[in-house]
């Protein structure tokens, strides 16, 4: 069972050229995650959700503060699927997943094509990125982060980029994957809809990067997006977000 | 989703047919404008030779062309040809391997920039014959000459266009290899090679010209052998036909090699770049 604790963690970005201000990203966040549950953290553009798994994968480092993720006790295996595709260009889709395994066999292949099928795209596994579009190349990123066999699932607003059919098809895929590995995630994102329909729980940052709530999300799988119950724990959420955007605005801490 | 894979291989529909035949036309264009560019040349040299010079002064194509078949069946044209190309290739493959070294520090140091670039930006632009001379000097006559001399010459090139392949690698590719877990052999292998590649083989191309010429201007000055010093015993003799005999052969050699070796190195190398994948004719 994988266990990420996140103790005080600060992060500080020193002052550049460009920007003579130093940017505190993350100011002593504090949570823990236990067992095979999808965590979403919700926050405005700019609230340090990228710095947060950045330092959750390792690379980057913490100016104060804690984070471990480790499985049965030992340094957890992650996959992270970031805020773009990210697929080397001059390697095909299959070749693309294969940079990330460490042995290359026949079996690592079959791995490989087997989450390739799992998100619709065996028959393009030997193209390149540039042949496929932006929806596909995004899919290749979540079957890439599935086939190491992760113990904790980064995610880094993995549909933003998308349109908005696209994006719902990719939750789909999303949620149904998840529900046959069940890898404890960690997903980031400012759209609280897509956070509720995803999320066991969410966690609410602030811009300066505190918990502002945390929010349990007990409904059952497979969600749908239209499902009533869904829609009010959405408006639920939603309500609580804007009241920290009032709160942030006003200058009040709750 | 539909999965709308452009150009897969199997596509016959009416519409890419069309597309094909347009490609093959407008290959077959400009194949015939190219040839069409070497007819004018020849067309213009002759008219240069019958009617402004005498044919003392220039002789006419094709009794270049015939002097140029006949240097190619002796024996002789072998033994300069490898001894001239053998030096080039050696001096560009060290110009290589500098490039490598000096690339990387172009790329990773501040410091190192600033002292390299200016010096590289210094040995562009020292006229190649200074070298030739130069070698000829203090290297006597001697294979050495030409290789060291390719290599010099060659290195800014090579280096400039490492140095900016590497500068331009994604960091954010770099980021993910970090975090899957990769090693640094393997960023290496699998992305600052890969990324820089085709930038390189760009510098390459030019130094390769570059490296023929210096070699050869080396070898009219400093060396027992090679063609560079074949096209100077014809000058020594008047011998203007055999002088432009060895310069048409090897402008014949230089254009083999670059579309034989570089051209589809290129291809091979850009696959990936193309919509198609490099899989249409
Ligand atoms: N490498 C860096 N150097 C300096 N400042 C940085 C760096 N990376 C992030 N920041 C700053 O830290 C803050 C948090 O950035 P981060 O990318 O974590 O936000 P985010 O919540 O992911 O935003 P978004 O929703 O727009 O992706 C921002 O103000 C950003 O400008
Ligand atoms: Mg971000």
């Amino acid at each position: 069972m994988a266990t990420v604790l996140i103790e005080n963690l600060t992060k500080v970005y020193p002052p550049t050229l460009n920007n003579p201000t130093q940017v505190q990203a993350l100011g002593g966040l504090s949570m823990s995650i236990t067992g095979n549950v999808f965590v979403a953290v919700v926050g405005p553009s700019g609230s340090g959700k990228t710095t947060l798994l950045n330092i959750v994968a390792g690379v980057e480092r913490a100016t104060a503060g804690s984070v471990r993720a480790l499985q049965e006790g030992v340094p957890a295996r992650v996959g992270y699927v970031f805020q773009e595709p990210r697929l080397l260009p001059w390697r095909t889709v299959v070749d693309n997943m294969l940079y990330v395994q460490d042995r290359k066999s026949d079996r690592s292949r079959r791995e490989a094509e087997f989450y390739l099928q799992m998100v619709g795209l065996s028959d393009v596994a030997d193209l390149y990125p540039s042949q496929l579009s932006g929806g596909m190349q995004q899919r290749v990123g979540i079957a890439r982060a599935f086939l190491v066999n992760p113990d904790v699932l980064l995610l880094d607003e993995p549909f933003s980029h998308l349109d908005a059919l696209t994006g719902r098809s990719l939750r789909d895929y999303m949620q149904r994957i998840w529900l046959q590995t069940r890898k404890t995630a960690l997903f980031v994102t400012h759209d609280v809809t897509e956070a509720v329909e995803l999320a066991d729980r969410i966690v609410m940052l602030r811009p300066g990067g505190t918990a502002y709530d945390d929010i349990a999300v007990d409904l059952p799988r497979p969600r749908r997006h239209d499902d009533p119950a869904v829609r009010d724990m959405q408006d639920e959420v939603l309500r609580r977000f804007d009241a920290m955007g009032a709160a942030v605005r006003f200058g009040a801490h709750a | 989703m539909s999965a709308a894979v452009p150009s897969a291989p199997e596509a016959t529909s009416a519409h890419s047919v069309r597309e094909l035949r347009r490609a093959v036309r407008r290959r077959w264009g400009f194949r015939l404008s190219v040839l069409l560019g070497w007819a004018a040349f020849v067309g213009v040299w002759y008219v240069v030779s019958l009617y402004l010079l005498t044919p003392q002064q220039l002789p006419q194509p094709h009794v270049v062309a015939t002097e140029a078949g006949e240097l190619l069946s002796q024996r002789d044209f072998g033994r300069n040809f490898q001894a001239s190309i053998l030096r080039v290739v050696a001096g560009f493959l060290l110009a290589l391997l500098a490039s490598v070294g000096l690339g990387l520090l172009i790329a990773y140091n501040r410091w190192w920039r600033r002292f390299l670039v200016n010096t590289l930006l210094f040995l562009v632009s020292v006229p190649t014959v200074s070298f030739a001379i130069l070698s000829l000097l203090v290297l006597g006559v001697s294979p050495m000459g030409p290789i060291l001399n390719a290599m010099i010459v060659t290195t800014p090139y090579i280096t400039m266009n490492l140095a900016q392949g590497l500068t331009g690698v994604d960091r954010r590719l770099i980021v993910m290899s970090e975090a899957f877990g990769r090693t640094r052999a393997q960023m290496i292998t699998g992305i600052l090679v890969p990324a820089s590649l085709l930038s390189v083989l760009g510098g390459t191309r030019l130094a390769f010209a570059v490296a023929w010429r210096v070699g050869l201007l080396t070898e009219v000055f400093a060396s027992a052998d090679g063609i560079g010093l074949q096209i100077r015993r014809s000058f020594e003799s008047y011998d203007i036909r055999g002088m432009l005999a060895w310069a048409l052969l090897f402008i014949v050699i230089m254009l083999l090699i670059e579309n034989l070796v570089f051209r589809q190195l290129e291809r091979l190398l850009s696959r990936w770049r193309s919509p198609d994948g490099g899989a249409a004719p």
